[in-house]
C-alpha cells in the first residue's frame, strides 16, 4: 500500500483528488439551466418569467438576482417536501429508479477533459497530470456505454409505479432513447475516425492542431445535435410526457426529491451532451487559433484579453441596467423605490467590477511573463501558469457549452412537438442513414487524403 | 495488491448477482442482477488489461441487450413467478454439473499461480485494432472472420425484418386477436 501512495508526489495526489470535483460540473449546470430555461421561455414568449422571489438584505431591500432566487426557493421546496409513495407501487424499485439516472450523471463525465493535461515543473521534477478523471484510450466509448445505462432508471420507474401512464411514458422514453443512441454513436464516429483515437483529449488536441470538428463534419454535427436533443427526451421530442395523453410520463407518481433527482438527471444529461457537443465539434477547451503551447507562451496577453472581455461584459451589463431603469422610471409602477434600491446594488457591483477588470487586464498584460524551462525540447512552465491556463480553458469550454444549453432551450420553445411515429421515422429512416452515409464518406475521404491503413 | 482487492470485490459482486439471477422469482430483479453481473464482469476485463472488451461488454450487453430484455418484461407485465418450482428433478443434474465445474475451477486455481500484472495491456484499442485489421501483422484470418460475422448479423437483421413484416401483414384477424389478448 505504501508503494501505491509513494508512486506520486504530494502535489500530484492533491491535484488528482481535486480533479474529482469536476464530476459535479454537469449536475451544477442545473443552477444555470433552470433560470435560463424559465427566463429564456419568458424571453421567447415575450413575458417576464418567474422573478418575484427575493431575499431581503439590509440597505438594498429585496434582492431577486434576475430570477436566480426563484431557483433556490424551488430547490429548497423539493428538499423539504415529504417523500411520498402511492399505495400499490413496488417499493424497492420505485425508490431505486430515480437514483440511476442521477448517479450516472455523476459517473459519465469521468472521461471528459475540461482543460488540457497539466504539465508543469514543480521543484526540480516535471509533473504530468491528465485532464480527465479516467484517462484511458477507450474514453468516449466508456462514456457512451455508461450513459446508455440511464435507460434502466426510466424502465424501472415506469414499471414500479404500477400505473398505466408511467408505463406508457417509460415505454416511449426508452424506445426513443435507445433508437437515438445509435445515431448519436454513429455520428460521433466520424470525428473519432479523423482524430484516430477514442481518447477525448486526443480528439480535442486534433481539433486544436487542425480545424474544429464542425467544419470537417457539418453533417455529423447536425445529426449529433438532433439525436442528442432526442436522446435526453426534451421537447420537441418529449413524447414520454404530454399533458393531454400521458400527464407527466414516467415520473408521474414521483414527488419531492425523487422527482427532483429525475429532474437533475435530465438537466445533467443536457449539460453532459452540451459539453460533449462543444468538445467534439467546437474544439472543446481550445481557444480559437491558439494551441495550448501558444496560450502558455503568451499567458499574460491571454489573461489581459480575458479580463478585457470581462470588463466589456460588465460595461454592457451596466448599459442594459441603465437603459432599463430609465424606461422603468418613466412608467407608473408603484414599487419604483424598491426596484431602484435593488438595482443600485447591481450597479455598485458592476461599477466596482469594471475598474478591477481593467486594472487586472493591464497588470497581467504588462507584468506577467512566465518563464519556461526546456524539457525534451518543449517548454514547460511553472504550476501557476499551468493552473491559470487550465482555468482559462475551462472558461472557454463553459462559454461554448452554455451556448449549446441555450440552443436546447431555443429549440424547445421554437419547434412544435413531434408525434411518436414521426420521431421513430426520423430516427431510424432518416438520421441513421445520413449518419451511416456520412461515416462511409468520411472514411473514404480520410483514407484518400490522410493515407494510413 | 490493490488490483487483487478490486478483483475480489468485483468477483464477489459478479458471482453473487449471478446466483441472484437463479434464485430470485421476479423477472425484473433477475434482469437487474444480470446487469450488475455484466458491469462487474466489465470491471474484471478492465482489470485484466482489456478495457476495450470491458467497454464493449457494457455497451452491448448491459446497454443494449439488457435494455431490450427489460423492455420486453415491461410489455409482458412482469410479476413474481409463483408457479415454477425452485427445485425439481432436473435441478439435480444442474447442481451436479455446477459442483463439477466448481471442483475443476478450484483444482485449477490451486495449481496455478494466483498473480497477474494489471499494467500489461492485453486488449486495448490499439492491440485489438492491430490484431483484427492489420493484415500484414496477423494475416487476413481475423479480418475475414470480422467480415463474415458482419454478414451473418446483417442477414439476421434482414430476416428479423422480413419475419416481423409477414407477421403483421399476412393475417389481419390474427393480429386483431393478439391485440385483444
Amino acid at each position: 500500500m505504501m508503494e501505491f501512495i509513494e508512486s506520486k508526489t504530494w502535489i500530484e495526489w492533491l491535484l488528482t483528488i481535486a480533479k474529482l470535483a469536476l464530476a459535479f460540473i454537469p449536475v451544477l449546470f442545473i443552477l444555470l439551466l433552470i433560470p435560463m430555461e424559465r427566463r429564456g421561455a419568458g424571453f421567447i414568449q415575450d413575458r417576464q418569467g418567474p422573478n418575484r422571489s427575493y431575499i431581503k438584505i439590509p440597505f438594498f431591500g429585496k434582492i431577486r438576482a434576475f430570477g436566480w432566487i426563484q431557483n433556490c426557493c424551488d430547490g429548497l421546496k423539493l428538499f423539504f417536501k415529504e417523500l411520498y409513495e402511492p399505495k400499490n407501487v413496488h417499493k424497492v424499485l420505485f425508490s431505486l429508479a430515480p437514483a440511476i439516472p442521477f448517479g450516472l450523471t455523476l459517473l459519465t463525465p469521468c472521461v471528459l477533459p475540461y482543460f488540457a493535461s497539466l504539465n508543469f515543473t514543480f521543484g526540480d521534477t516535471v509533473v504530468h497530470i491528465p485532464a480527465a478523471n479516467v484517462d484511458t484510450d477507450i474514453g468516449i466509448l466508456l462514456m457512451f456505454g455508461l450513459s446508455s445505462l440511464s435507460v434502466f432508471g426510466t424502465v424501472l420507474s415506469g414499471w414500479a409505479s404500477k400505473s398505466k401512464f408511467p408505463l406508457l411514458g417509460a415505454l416511449r422514453a426508452t424506445a426513443t432513447s435507445i433508437s437515438y443512441e445509435v445515431c448519436l454513436g454513429l455520428s460521433m464516429m466520424g470525428m473519432v475516425l479523423l482524430a484516430g483515437t477514442f481518447n477525448v483529449e486526443g480528439i480535442v488536441s486534433w481539433q486544436e492542431n487542425h480545424v474544429w470538428g464542425i467544419f470537417v463534419q457539418p453533417v455529423a454535427f447536425f445529426c449529433f445535435l438532433l439525436s442528442a436533443i432526442a436522446e435526453t427526451g426534451r421537447p420537441p421530442f418529449d413524447v414520454s410526457e404530454g399533458d393531454p395523453e400521458l400527464v407527466a410520463g414516467y415520473h408521474l407518481e414521483y414527488g419531492a426529491m425523487q422527482f427532483g433527482m429525475f429532474y437533475m438527471g435530465e438537466y445533467g444529461h443536457v449539460g453532459i451532451n452540451s459539453i460533449l457537443m462543444a468538445t467534439l465539434f467546437l474544439g472543446g477547451y481550445s481557444i480559437p487559433f491558439m494551441t495550448t503551447a501558444d496560450v502558455q507562451a503568451n499567458f499574460g496577453g491571454v489573461l489581459a484579453a480575458l479580463f478585457g472581455i470581462c470588463a466589456f461584459l460588465a460595461l454592457a451589463f451596466l448599459h442594459m441596467v441603465y437603459r432599463w431603469l430609465r424606461e422603468f422610471n418613466k412608467g407608473k409602477a408603484s414599487n419604483k423605490d424598491e426596484i431602484n434600491k435593488e438595482y443600485l446594488l447591481y450597479k455598485i457591483i458592476a461599477w466596482v467590477a469594471v475598474p478591477v477588470f481593467i486594472a487586472l487586464a493591464i497588470a497581467s498584460g504588462l507584468f506577467l511573463h512566465p518563464e519556461a524551462t526546456m524539457v525534451n525540447g518543449a517548454p514547460v512552465y511553472g504550476i501557476g501558469t499551468a493552473l491559470g491556463t487550465a482555468a482559462v480553458q475551462f472558461l472557454v469550454l463553459m462559454v461554448k457549452t452554455v451556448f449549446f444549453c441555450w440552443v436546447w432551450i431555443w429549440v424547445r420553445w421554437t419547434l412544435p412537438r413531434f408525434r411518436y411515429d414521426q420521431i421513430m421515422h426520423l430516427g431510424w429512416k432518416i438520421l441513421l442513414n445520413i449518419a451511416l452515409l456520412n461515416l462511409v464518406v468520411t472514411a473514404v475521404i480520410a483514407k484518400l487524403v490522410m493515407g494510413g491503413n | 495488491m490493490l488490483a487483487l482487492i478490486y478483483f475480489i470485490i468485483l468477483a464477489v459482486v459478479a458471482v453473487g448477482c449471478s446466483l441472484c439471477i437463479f434464485f430470485t422469482k421476479h423477472p425484473l430483479y433477475a434482469s437487474i442482477a444480470m446487469v450488475t453481473t455484466m458491469l462487474s464482469l466489465a470491471g474484471i476485463y478492465g482489470l485484466l488489461g482489456s478495457p476495450f472488451v470491458g467497454v464493449v461488454q457494457i455497451m452491448v450487453y448491459a446497454g443494449a441487450v439488457m435494455t431490450l430484455l427489460m423492455f420486453i418484461i415491461l410489455v409482458l407485465n412482469g410479476s413474481r413467478d409463483t408457479r415454477t418450482k425452485r427445485f425439481d428433478k432436473v435441478s439435480i443434474f444442474v447442481l451436479l454439473s455446477v459442483l463439477a465445474v466448481a471442483a475443476l475451477t478450484s483444482i485449477v486455481l490451486c495449481h496455478a499461480s494466483f498473480d497477474f500484472n494489471p499494467d500489461t495491456v492485453r486488449g486495448g484499442v490499439d492491440v485489438t485494432a492491430h490484431t483484427l485489421f492489420d493484415v500484414s501483422a496477423s494475416g487476413n484470418g481475423y479480418y475475414l472472420l470480422v467480415l463474415a460475422v458482419g454478414l451473418v448479423l446483417l442477414s439476421a437483421m434482414a430476416t428479423a425484418v422480413i419475419l416481423a413484416r409477414k407477421r403483421i401483414a399476412s393475417d389481419p384477424e390474427n393480429a386483431k386477436l393478439e391485440e385483444v389478448h
